[in-house]
C-alpha cells in the first residue's frame, strides 16, 4: 500500500492487470477442465466437476465482472489521487524548463562554475524524478542491441513497457472501466442462453438440422477480460510500441468476438473482414513506427514530442523561442520547425524556412538556440538561424520533412483502420455479427475509439498536412456513414453506421484543432453509444434475436424501460440541449466553424458536420420510431416480445443517467464550464495550442509559460469560441429538420399504421440516391472490383505459375535427378559393385577350392607333408646344383 | 664288396619311406602309430650308421639312438592313450572318422 | 671268405629282411599282421645295429621296442578292435598316389644319398669286438669321462673354419631329462587312457 501512495500511478497499473488476472484464471481453468475431461480417473472426474463440468456456469461471468469492477474502483481511487496532485504537473514542467536551462549554462559559463551548476542540476533532476515517478514508470522490456538504433543515444535500442498517467489517461480509464463493468453486467443477462449444455444455432444448417454446440458463456467472458486488459494497456502505455502491441491485442479480441458464432458463415466472414481491413491500417502504423524508430530512435511519446517539437524557450531559458522566417516573425516554441540545411563557409546551418525540406530534431544532447543578438535589429536577417552547440549539424539533427508527414499519416492510417474511418470503414457494420454487448463495448465505446485516442495522444506528431488529411477523412466518413445509416433496416447496422459517423466527428475535430472537443465527444459518445447498443441488445433479446426493424414496431408498451432509455440515447446523439452529446457535438461544430472562418477554402469541413447533424437526428429517430411506435409490423415478434431482466435494464438506466449528465457543469448551458471538458482541457498538450492558438483568459498559458500563441485573429481556437453560438444554432436547426422529417416519415398512428409521408414514395422519388445509400455507396463492390477480384486474379496467376512454372521446374529437376540417380545406380550396381563382387567371388572360389585341401584326414596331411618335403628337396637340390655349377 | 655308409643310409631311407607310407595309407590309428615307429627306426639306423662310420660322431650317434628309442616308447604310450581316447569318442579306430579339422 | 665279405653278406641278408618286413607292414591290411611284420622289422633293425657294432643300442632296441613298445601296440590293437581282424582298407586311388609318392621320396632320398660326398676325418672302421662301443664306453661318455671322448674333431664345419676341440661329452643331464620326460609321459598316458564312462549314455 505504501508503494501505491508513493506512486499512485500504480493504481492504474493494477486496474490494467486485474482483467489480465481474470483472463489467466479463466483460461487456466478452461485448460484444466479440458485436461480433466480427457483423462479418466476419479480424481480427474472430481476436478472436472469442480471446474464446471459439462454445463457452463456463471462463475466465469462473476470472475470477469468482479475483476473489471475492481478495475473501475482502482481507476476511481487513482483518479481521486490524480485530482489531488494536480499541481505536480505544473511543477514538473517548471522544473524541466529549469533543468533545460541549467544544461545550456554549461556552454555559457566559465569552467570553474560547472560543479556548482552540476549540483543544482542534480537537485532539480532528483525533484523531477520524485514527482514524475508518482505518475510515470517504465521497465526495460527488450533490448534489441545492435547497430539498428541511432548512434546518438543508447536508449534508442531499448524497448520499454511503461505507464504515464495524465488527464487523458485518467478520463479514458474511468470511461473504459465504467462502461466495461456495466456491459459485463448486461452480458450476464444477455448471454444467459449460452449457459445451456447444448445450444442450437438456428442460423447454421448442417446435414442433420441446426447446429448444436456447447454453450460458450465462459468463453465470452474470457475474451471480454482479455479485451479489457488490452484496451486498458493501450490507454496506459507511455510509448507507441506498447500501444501497437495492445492495438493488435484488441484487434484479435475483436476478431474472436465478431466470430463468436464462427459456425455462421456470415460471422466468420465478418471476423475475417474486420481483421484484414485492420491489417491494412496496421501496415500504415508499422510504417509510421519504423520511420519514428529510425529517425527519432525512441517510442516514448514524451521523448518523441520533445524531439520533433521545438522547446518553448531558447537555450537561455528566458526568451520565448521565435525567429524570423521568410521575412516575418514566427513563434517556434512547441512547433515543428522546417528548415533547409545550408552549408556556409564550411559550416552547416539549419536555416528555418516555411517550405524547408528538413524537420529539425531537437534532441536532448543538441542544444539549439536562435542566434538573436538584438531583438530590435530586425533588418539583419542573416542572424536568424538555429545553431547547435556542436560544431556541425549532422544527419541526426534533422529528418526529411516528408518522412515526418509520412510517419504521421502512417500512424493515422492505423487509426483509420481501427476507428473504421473512410476508406476502411467497411468492416465495422459487418462486425455487428458479434454479440450485441461486444458491439456496444468494442465496436462502439472503446476499441474503435482507440484510433481517435491515438490520434489525440500522438497529436504533436502530426504535421499540418497530416492534420488536414485527418480532418477530411473525418468529414467524409461522418457524412457517408450517416447517409448509409438512413436506409438501414437492421437495428444494429443503423447503430454501427452511426458509430462510424460519430467517430468521423471526432477525427474531424482533431484534424481542425479541436483536441478537447474530439476527446470530449469520444467520452460522451462512449456512454450514449454503449447505451444505444445495449438498448438495441435488449430489444433483440426481447424479440428473440430479431434484428430487422421492419418486423418490429409498437414495442413501447412491451418494454418501457428499454424504450425510454433508448430515447435518452437518441436524444443525446441528436444533440438535444443539456444532454451530454449536445456539449461535445456543438463543440466540434464550433471548432470546425472556427477553422473554416480562417480557411474558407475548407468550407466543407463545416458544412458536412452540420448537415450530418440533421441526418443523424433523422436516422436515430427513424430507428426509435420504427422500433417502438406505431402498429406492430410482425404479429409473431410482437406477441413474444418482453422486457429484459434486471441485469440488463439496470446497466441501461445507469448508462442513461451518465449519457445525460456526464458533461454537466455549472452553469449548465455553458459547454466550457463542463467539468469533463475542463479535465480534458487540462490534459491538452500545449502543442495543440501552438498549432491552433489558445486563449490566455482560459488559463491556457499556465501550462506552457513560454508558449507564444498565434495572433488572436489567426487563432482557430479564438474563432471557435467566438462563433460557438452560431455553430450551435446551425446544428440545432439541422437537427430540428431531421426530427421533423423523421416524424413525418416514420411516426405511424397506432390505429391506422399510416404515416404522414410515405417512406416508399420518398424512396421512389430518389431511386438513384436510395440505391447509392442502400448499397453503402458501393464501397464493398468497389473494393471487390478494385482489390478482392484483382487479388484473386493475381493469386490464380500465382497458382498457375506455381503449378506450371515452379512445379514444372521442380518436377523437371526431380525427373533429372531420378534419371541421373538411376544411371549412377547402374554404375554403382554393375561396375563398382561388380568389381567388388568379382574380387569377393574370386576369393570365395579360391577359398572354397582351397578348403578342400583341408580334408581333416590325418593321412592326407601326412601325404601332403611328404609331398612338401619332396618339393622342398627338389627345389633345394636344384639351387644347390646351380650354386655348384655357378 | 664292402658295405659303405650309403648302404646303411639307403636302408634307413627305405624304413623312413615305409613309415611315411604307412602313416599315409593306414586308416587304422594303430597302423599310423606303427608308421611312426618305422620312421623312428629309419632315423635310428642313420644315427647308428653315422656313429659307426664317423669317428667324431661315435658316441653321440649311439646316445641319440638311445634317446630316440626312449622317445619312441614314450610316444607309443601317448599315442596309444590317444588312440584309446579316440576309440572311446568315435567307437572306431578309423582315423578318417576324425575329420573335425576339415576346412 | 673275408671279413668284409661276410659282413656284406650278413648286411644284405639282414637289410633285405628288414626292408621286406617294413614293406610288409605297409602293404598288409590286417593290423595284427602288420604288428607281426613290424616285430620282424624292429628285430632286423636290431640286427643292423649289431652289424654296426652298436651292441648296447641293439640290445636296448630289442628290449624296449620288441619287448615294450610292440607289446604296447598289440595291447592297443586288442583294446580297440571290435574284431581283431577288421580291415580298414584305403582306396585304390590312395594306394596309387601313396605308391607314387613313396617311390618319389625314396628315389629322391636315394639319389641325394648316392650323390653325397662324405668327408669324414678317417676312413670307416670295420666293426670288431675290440673297438666296439660297448656299454662301458657309453656309460663313461654319459658321465663325461675324458677317456670316452672321441679323438676326432667335430665334422660338418665349412672349409677354413677350425672345429673346436672337444674335451668331454656329458649327456647325463639330457639323459635325466629324458627319463623324467618318460615318467611324465607314462603318467599322462595313464591319465589319458583311463577308463571313462561314456558321455553318450548320460547326455542322450
Amino acid at each position: 500500500m505504501s508503494a501505491l501512495s508513493e506512486q499512485p500511478g500504480l493504481y492504474f497499473v493494477v486496474a490494467t492487470i486485474l482483467p489480465m488476472v481474470s483472463f489467466l484464471l479463466l483460461i487456466l481453468t478452461a485448460f484444466l477442465r479440458h485436461a480433466a475431461r480427457a483423462c479418466d480417473s476419479p480424481l480427474c472426474n472430481t476436478l472436472y466437476r469442480v471446474l464446471g463440468g459439462g454445463r457452463p456456469g456463471r462463475t466465469a461471468a462473476y470472475v470477469a465482472t468482479t475483476a473489471i469492477a475492481l478495475s473501475f474502483v482502482c481507476s476511481l481511487v487513482g483518479a481521486i489521487h490524480f485530482a489531488s496532485h494536480g499541481q505536480d504537473h505544473h511543477r514538473i514542467e517548471e522544473l524541466k524548463e529549469e533543468a533545460h536551462h541549467l544544461e545550456s549554462e554549461f556552454a555559457h559559463r566559465p569552467v570553474e562554475e560547472h560543479p556548482k551548476i552540476e549540483k543544482e542540476l542534480q537537485t532539480v533532476n532528483a525533484e523531477i524524478h520524485r514527482l514524475e515517478s508518482k505518475w510515470v514508470g517504465r521497465i526495460e522490456w527488450a533490448n534489441p542491441a545492435g547497430p539498428y538504433g541511432t548512434k546518438k543515444d543508447a536508449r534508442a535500442s531499448i524497448l520499454y513497457v511503461g505507464y504515464r498517467i495524465d488527464n487523458l489517461t485518467v478520463v479514458m480509464f474511468l470511461m473504459v472501466t465504467l462502461i466495461a463493468t456495466l456491459i459485463h453486467i448486461f452480458s450476464i443477462g444477455y448471454m444467459s442462453e449460452e449457459l445451456a449444455e447444448e445450444v442450437e444455432d438456428h442460423q447454421v444448417h448442417t446435414a442433420d438440422g441446426h447446429l448444436k454446440r456447447r454453450g460458450r458463456f465462459g468463453r465470452f467472458f474470457l475474451f471480454l477480460s482479455l479485451f479489457c486488459f488490452s484496451m486498458l494497456n493501450l490507454v496506459l502505455a507511455d510509448n507507441l510500441f506498447q500501444v501497437f502491441v495492445s492495438w493488435e491485442l484488441v484487434g484479435i479480441c475483436s476478431y474472436l468476438l465478431i466470430g463468436f458464432n464462427y459456425e455462421r458463415q456470415s460471422a466468420s466472414n465478418a471476423a475475417n473482414k474486420a481483421f484484414i481491413t485492420n491489417r491494412v491500417g496496421d501496415a500504415g502504423f508499422v510504417i509510421g513506427l519504423l520511420i519514428i524508430w529510425t529517425y527519432i530512435g525512441t517510442f516514448n511519446f514524451e521523448e518523441i514530442f520533445k524531439t520533433i517539437r521545438a522547446p518553448l524557450t531558447d537555450s537561455h531559458g528566458v526568451r520565448p523561442l521565435r525567429t524570423k522566417i521568410d521575412g516575418e516573425y514566427v513563434p517556434l516554441g512547441a512547433r515543428i520547425v522546417r528548415a533547409n540545411l545550408v552549408v556556409e563557409d564550411g559550416e552547416k546551418k539549419l536555416v528555418p524556412s516555411q517550405t524547408g525540406d528538413q524537420a529539425v530534431l531537437f534532441s536532448p544532447k543538441v542544444h539549439l538556440h536562435v542566434e538573436d543578438a538584438d531583438p530590435g535589429d530586425e533588418t539583419d536577417e542573416s542572424k536568424w538561424y538555429l545553431k547547435s552547440f556542436y560544431p556541425d549539424f549532422d544527419s541526426t539533427d534533422s529528418m526529411p520533412y516528408w518522412l515526418l508527414v509520412a510517419a504521421g499519416l502512417g500512424i493515422f492510417v492505423g487509426c483509420v483502420g481501427k476507428s473504421a474511418q473512410f476508406p476502411l470503414h467497411v468492416w465495422l457494420p459487418d462486425a455487428m455479427e458479434g454479440p450485441t454487448p461486444v458491439s456496444a463495448l468494442i465496436h462502439a465505446a472503446t476499441m474503435v475509439a482507440a484510433g481517435v485516442y491515438l490520434v489525440a495522444r500522438a497529436f504533436p506528431l502530426f504535421t499540418a498536412e497530416a492534420l488536414i488529411v485527418i480532418a477530411y477523412v473525418g468529414g467524409i466518413t461522418l457524412f457517408v456513414a450517416a447517409t448509409i445509416a438512413i436506409v438501414q433496416t437492421d437495428i444494429k447496422k443503423v447503430l454501427a453506421y452511426s458509430t462510424v459517423s460519430q467517430l468521423g466527428y471526432m477525427m474531424l475535430a482533431l484534424g481542425v484543432g479541436g483536441w478537447v472537443a474530439g476527446i470530449f465527444h469520444l467520452i460522451t459518445h462512449a456512454f450514449f453509444k454503449a447505451l444505444l447498443f445495449l438498448c438495441s441488445g435488449s430489444v433483440i433479446f426481447g424479440c428473440h434475436h430479431e434484428q430487422e426493424m421492419t418486423k418490429m414496431g409498437g414495442l413501447f408498451p412491451k418494454m418501457k424501460i428499454t424504450a425510454l432509455t433508448m430515447l435518452v440515447g437518441v436524444l443525446t446523439i441528436a444533440g438535444t440541449p443539456l444532454f451530454s452529446g449536445w456539449y461535445s457535438k456543438d463543440m466540434i461544430v464550433a471548432q470546425s466553424l472556427g477553422y473554416v472562418r480562417l480557411h474558407p477554402e475548407h468550407f466543407l469541413l463545416f458544412l458536412l458536420p452540420v448537415v450530418t447533424a440533421g441526418i443523424t437526428t433523422f436516422y436515430m429517430f427513424r430507428m426509435w420510431l420504427m422500433t417502438f411506435t406505431g402498429k406492430p409490423r410482425d404479429k409473431h415478434v410482437f406477441e413474444h416480445a418482453k422486457e429484459s431482466p434486471a441485469t440488463m435494464t439496470i446497466p441501461l438506466i445507469v448508462l442513461a443517467v451518465f449519457s445525460i449528465c456526464v458533461a454537466w457543469g455549472w452553469p449548465l448551458h455553458d459547454p466550457e464550464a463542463s467539468h469533463l471538458n475542463k479535465v480534458i482541457h487540462h490534459g491538452q498538450p500545449h502543442h495543440v495550442l501552438a498549432d491552433f492558438g489558445g486563449l490566455a483568459e482560459l488559463g491556457e498559458l499556465e501550462h506552457a509559460p513560454g508558449l507564444v500563441f498565434k495572433h488572436v485573429e489567426r487563432s482557430e481556437r479564438y474563432w471557435a469560441l467566438k462563433l460557438h453560438g452560431l455553430a450551435e444554432l446551425s446544428a440545432f436547426v439541422a437537427a430540428g429538420i431531421g426530427v421533423i422529417f423523421a416524424f413525418l416519415l416514420y411516426y405511424q398512428s397506432r390505429q391506422t399504421g399510416k404515416t404522414r409521408l410515405d417512406p416508399e414514395e420518398a424512396r421512389e422519388q430518389f431511386p438513384g440516391v436510395y440505391a447509392l445509400f442502400a448499397n453503402k455507396w458501393y464501397f464493398d463492390e468497389l473494393y471487390s472490383a478494385l482489390l478482392v477480384r484483382p487479388a484473386l486474379r493475381v493469386s490464380q496467376w500465382c497458382k498457375a505459375f506455381d503449378l506450371r512454372g515452379i512445379d514444372g521446374v521442380i518436377n523437371g529437376s526431380g525427373r533429372c535427378t531420378v534419371t541421373l540417380s538411376r544411371w549412377s545406380g547402374w554404375v554403382d550396381r554393375y561396375i563398382v559393385d561388380g568389381l567388388v563382387n568379382l574380387i569377393a567371388s574370386v576369393s570365395y572360389g579360391v577359398g572354397s577350392w582351397l578348403r578342400r585341401v583341408q580334408t581333416g584326414y590325418i593321412r592326407s596331411y601326412v601325404l601332403f607333408l611328404v609331398l612338401a618335403a619332396i618339393g622342398v628337396f627338389a627345389i633345394l637340390s636344384y639351387f644347390l646344383a646351380m650354386a655348384a655349377a655357378g | 664288396m664292402t658295405v659303405t655308409l650309403t648302404h646303411y643310409l639307403v636302408l634307413g631311407a627305405l624304413l623312413f619311406v615305409c613309415g611315411a607310407l604307412c602313416m599315409a595309407l593306414k586308416r587304422n590309428g594303430i597302423g599310423v602309430l606303427m608308421g611312426v615307429e618305422l620312421v623312428l627306426n629309419g632315423a635310428n639306423v642313420n644315427f647308428v650308421a653315422l656313429a659307426h662310420f664317423n669317428p667324431a660322431f661315435a658316441v653321440e650317434g649311439q646316445i641319440f639312438a638311445l634317446f630316440v628309442i626312449v622317445m619312441a616308447a614314450a610316444e607309443a604310450a601317448i599315442a596309444l592313450a590317444i588312440v584309446l581316447n579316440f576309440y572311446n569318442n568315435h567307437l572306431s579306430v578309423d582315423v578318417d572318422t576324425a575329420e573335425e579339422l576339415k576346412g | 671268405m673275408s671279413t668284409n665279405e661276410l659282413q656284406a653278406i650278413l648286411f644284405y641278408l639282414v637289410a633285405a629282411i628288414t626292408a621286406l618286413c617294413a614293406i610288409g607292414v605297409v602293404v598288409t591290411q590286417h593290423i595284427v599282421r602288420a604288428a607281426t611284420w613290424l616285430l620282424f622289422t624292429l628285430a632286423g633293425t636290431a640286427g643292423v645295429f649289431f652289424l654296426l657294432g652298436a651292441d648296447f643300442v641293439a640290445a636296448i632296441q630289442i628290449l624296449v621296442y620288441v619287448g615294450g613298445t610292440l607289446v604296447l601296440v598289440v595291447f592297443g590293437v586288442m583294446l580297440t578292435a571290435q574284431s581283431p581282424f577288421i580291415s580298414l582298407r584305403a582306396s585304390a586311388a590312395e594306394w596309387a598316389i601313396g605308391t607314387v609318392v613313396g617311390f618319389l621320396l625314396f628315389g629322391m632320398l636315394a639319389v641325394s644319398l648316392y650323390s653325397a660326398n662324405w668327408n669324414f676325418p678317417e676312413p670307416g672302421q670295420t666293426a670288431s669286438p675290440k673297438n666296439s662301443m660297448n656299454s662301458v664306453v657309453l656309460g663313461e661318455s654319459l658321465l663325461g669321462f675324458e677317456e670316452a671322448t672321441p679323438a676326432a674333431n667335430m665334422t660338418g664345419f665349412p672349409p677354413g673354419a677350425a672345429p673346436p676341440s672337444r674335451k668331454a661329452v656329458a649327456y647325463l643331464l639330457p639323459f635325466e631329462i629324458v627319463s623324467v620326460h618318460l615318467l611324465v609321459v607314462l603318467i599322462g598316458a595313464a591319465y589319458l587312457a583311463r577308463a571313462r564312462r561314456r558321455r553318450q549314455a548320460t547326455s542322450t
